[in-house]
């Protein structure tokens, strides 16, 4: 399989403590444990206090730099609908867009300073650039699952799901599993598996 | 099957792959070499490094420690150097800066085991005050530079590094970029040195900067030079790929290598286009360098920031005689972090090869996306006690401005750099570590209104000490604020003088402050905005130094407390009968508890940390605790 794929591009995208660090690191070790040569990079630093935060995960025989070019992204995963819209620099026609359609509302608009779009707007947008468009409440998944802290979870499924990752997906659950308490472990794996079917076949 | 996630940093595998993210890669190729002594101060993007050595030292029996500042760090690494352990320290950019005295002055007597100065430069300011090139303090020093392309290679040069050091005597530094030390890849590990040596002190002449040795040293660090010189023709981190017959050539130095072939495959010029890879900026391998530019009409040279390798390409044509183009910085940015994109703009500007991809269109759909997008700045999280200072100077600087005068305030490096945006306007001037004092020193000679400084608390162990010192020395009339959440917070909580801990007593700020001589010195609770008001009108009427440590827990570290102890936030809420929607609480703070609905003001429970500084703000006493 590792041998086959010459270059994939995967963007995460989020706010500031949504986990989006913790997910490129898990598909990146899954990346790893299943033979595939990989790059990525992410934004940390400052943004880690409620500002946006952006992680590219690429795998491939041809992937060389840390970052995916503008154009060149298979899947942008968004924990936040906003946050899909700022990363559309990297979408084409073949593009698939994950998004998490609870909005989190910076301060900036509560202060009046600038405007938050209509979801349905922002769905628009993304669908004029890319191929197929998912959006999803994470966030009602995780909750079903047993916590809401398990909303990255959901989109990893999401992800998965949607069927153009080529890695095993005993290999993500594993690598899910090591980074999430014990106790939790049940929780994650329904987590993973209600983002998985929301995608399966869409 | 998958015995993958017992391999640690720490273990022997060789051969063996992990996702690492480059500082984690850096620290394990230091592992590898067998490094016995590190010191380090944070700073972004180099802080994951000596977090990795840190956490492991004790497994490893490697010393490692934070350090007060980069230039402590450095003298550290350095003395332990030429006592005779192998030794290593990592800093930012800017931090060299601190640390450049002893840095240039130890590069001339050298030295006696194995050091390596990791230098994490930051294109782009993604959090920093500069895009400094540090090749170029580097180069001034004569200390050799070694530049990564990958993850894996940033690794390797680590272990390596400490044997060249020792074969040539010298300081040897690796050049991160953000782009490597905050990229993530797959690494294959090496074997682990883990034997330990007690180092020895030999005295030695050279190690004395008298004018008369140092001399001779100047002259002994130029005879070291050109032997590594030599050498770097060797290395493998050089690498030429020919192609005979070309039009163009491409020289490509570090993470731009990786941008580079990226590009040329893009372009369909992978076979057409020769390339010449370095690793080692500083020396360049001359003879590669000839070699490659007398095969071509024209060359493009490609890296991040300076013209580095460029104006060094430009002297090795000139003194060979060699009739060739030499393109860089006239197609490659100067500013900001390369991209495979701006790469393969520039290739395609000097080749006339077709770019595979329309980016007039993305820039459109970009700019029109532009317009509906919310800002979204990264922010002084729910509760930070940050907040009610600053929202503290407001009131009181208001409160005084007939009687005093327009207030000028200095800022510094930290989390409360944060607090410059709207509402809060914490500072007009802000430029380095400690400046917060140092430039505060001098905007109250320059002008007469009152000057309030601030900055952090570790910060104040960097650098803040001695502008205070200046200050009493010189009777400046300034107002210093210290704002002390107890956390070095920005870079991820490292522990600093002030915070307690292994078994040591914690200096205080306000002890320091008296001890050297500051009459007015008092601590406050930033929470309790009408008490801290009431400080600071009382300082800035002050005729001398002043001193105020304004002292709250960094609201993530309480969460945790709370957590563990099993506490519960304190409820506030807005009594919908008093509120009458005048959002001075929300214009005052910018907390992000604070979110409209609809029209009206009201508080997410799931942000609020309860810590009640809307409460003072609120002029019809709408904000109310528990059962208020």
């Amino acid at each position: 399989m590792a041998a086959s794929v010459k270059e994939l591009n995967i963007i995460l995208a989020g706010v500031g403590g949504q986990g989006v660090v913790l997910m490129s690191e898990i598909l990146g070790n899954a990346a790893v444990r299943d033979g595939f040569k990989v790059r990525g990079s992410e934004v940390l630093g400052m943004a880690q206090r409620g500002g946006s935060v952006f992680s590219n995960i690429r795998l491939g025989t041809e992937v060389e730099a840390p970052l995916t070019s503008d154009g060149k992204c298979d899947i942008l995963v968004a924990l936040e609908p906003s946050e899909a819209l700022r990363n559309i620099q990297y979408l084409n026609p073949t593009s698939t867009v994950i998004f998490n359609t609870r909005k989190v509302i910076p301060a900036t608009v509560s202060m009046g300073k600038s405007v938050y779009p209509e979801i349905g707007q922002i769905e628009e947008r993304l669908q004029a650039v890319a191929g197929r468009v998912i959006a999803l409440d994470a966030q009602d998944l995780a909750e079903k699952a047993g916590s809401r802290q398990s909303a990255n979870v959901v989109m990893l499924g999401a992800l998965f799901g949607c069927g153009k990752v080529p890695l095993k997906k005993d290999t993500v659950q594993e690598c899910i599993l090591e980074r999430v308490p014990a106790k939790a472990a049940e929780v994650n794996l329904k987590a993973f598996e209600l983002g998985r079917q929301v995608c399966d076949g869409r | 099957m998958q015995s993958a996630g017992k391999i640690t940093l720490a273990s022997d595998a060789p051969g063996h792959s992990l996702f690492l993210l480059g500082n984690e890669a850096i620290a394990r190729g230091a592992i590898e070499a067998g490094v016995q002594v590190f010191a380090a101060y944070p700073g972004t993007p180099s802080s994951e490094i000596s977090e990795t050595l840190i956490n492991l030292s004790r497994e490893l029996n490697i010393y490692a420690e934070w350090s007060v500042n980069e230039k402590v760090a450095f003298e550290l690494a350095y003395g332990a150097c030429i006592s005779g352990v192998r030794s290593m320290t990592a800093m930012k950019m800017v931090g060299l800066n601190v640390a450049h005295d002893s840095f240039t002055s130890a590069a001339y007597m050298g030295t006696a085991a194995g050091m390596l100065l990791v230098n994490a430069d930051d294109p782009g300011i993604w959090s920093s005050q500069n895009e400094q090139d540090n090749r170029l303090i580097a180069e001034q020093a004569y200390v050799p530079i070694l530049e990564p392309s990958s993850v894996q290679e940033a690794k390797d040069m680590a272990a390596h590094a400490f044997e060249l050091s020792e074969q040539f005597g010298q300081i040897f530094m690796l050049r991160s970029v953000t782009r490597i030390s905050h990229a993530r890849g797959d690494v294959k590990l090496g074997i682990i040195n883990r034997d330990r040596k007690g180092g020895e002190f030999k005295k030695e002449p050279r190690f004395s900067c008298l004018p008369v040795q140092a001399r001779k040293n100047h002259l002994v660090m130029n005879e070291r030079f050109s032997k590594i010189k030599e050498f770097v023709e060797k290395l493998p981190y050089n690498l030429m790929k020919p192609v005979q017959g070309a039009r163009l050539g491409i020289i490509a130095a570090g993470i731009s290598y990786s941008y580079a072939t990226e590009a040329l495959r893009w372009l369909g010029l992978e076979e057409r286009v020769p390339i010449l890879k370095i690793g080692t900026p500083h020396p360049l391998p001359e003879k590669m360098v000839r070699q490659l530019i007398s095969s071509v009409p024209e060359v493009l040279v490609i890296e991040e920031l300076e013209p580095f390798v460029e104006n060094h390409v430009k002297i090795i044509a000139q003194e060979a005689g060699i009739q060739v183009k030499i393109r860089g910085k006239d197609l490659v940015p100067i500013t900001n972090e390369l991209s495979t994109r701006l790469v393969a703009e520039a290739i395609g500007r000097a080749s006339g090869a077709a770019l595979p991809i329309n980016y007039a269109a993305i820039d459109k759909t970009v700019a029109d996306t532009a317009s509906i997008l919310p800002a979204r700045p990264p922010t002084l999280c729910a509760g930070c006690p940050h907040r009610a200072s600053f929202y503290a100077i407001n009131v009181a600087t208001r409160k005084v401005k007939k009687e005093l005068g327009e207030k000028v305030l200095t800022g510094d490096i930290g989390c409360y750099t944060l607090g410059y945006n709207p509402p809060l306007n914490s500072f007009n001037l802000m430029c380095c570590m400690g400046g917060g004092f140092g430039l505060a020193n001098g905007v109250a000679r320059g002008q007469s209104g009152p000057v309030i400084g601030h900055l952090g608390d570790s910060t104040f162990f960097h650098s803040g000490i001695t502008p205070m010192i200046d200050a009493v020395f010189n009777n400046t009339r300034v107002t210093f604020v210290i704002l002390d959440n107890s956390a070095t917070a920005m870079t991820g909580f490292q522990p600093h003088p002030g915070t307690p801990g292994n078994n040591l007593a914690a200096i205080k700020p306000e002890d320091l402050a008296r001890a050297c001589n500051v009459k007015f010195v008092e601590v406050v609770n930033p929470f309790d905005v009408p008490a801290t008001v009431a400080v600071l009108e009382k300082a800035l009427r002050f005729n001398g130094p002043s001193l105020i440590v304004m002292r709250g827990l960094c609201e993530i570290l309480a969460q945790r407390d709370r957590r563990a102890r099993g506490e519960k936030i304190k409820s506030i809420h807005i009594d919908r009968e008093a509120c009458n929607d005048c959002k001075l609480c929300l214009n005052s703070l910018g907390c992000p508890a604070l979110v409209l609905e609809g029209d009206r003001v009201v508080i997410d429970s799931s942000q609020c940390s309860g810590c009640g500084v809307c409460s003072f703000v609120c002029p019809s006493g709408a904000i109310v605790g528990e059962g208020g």
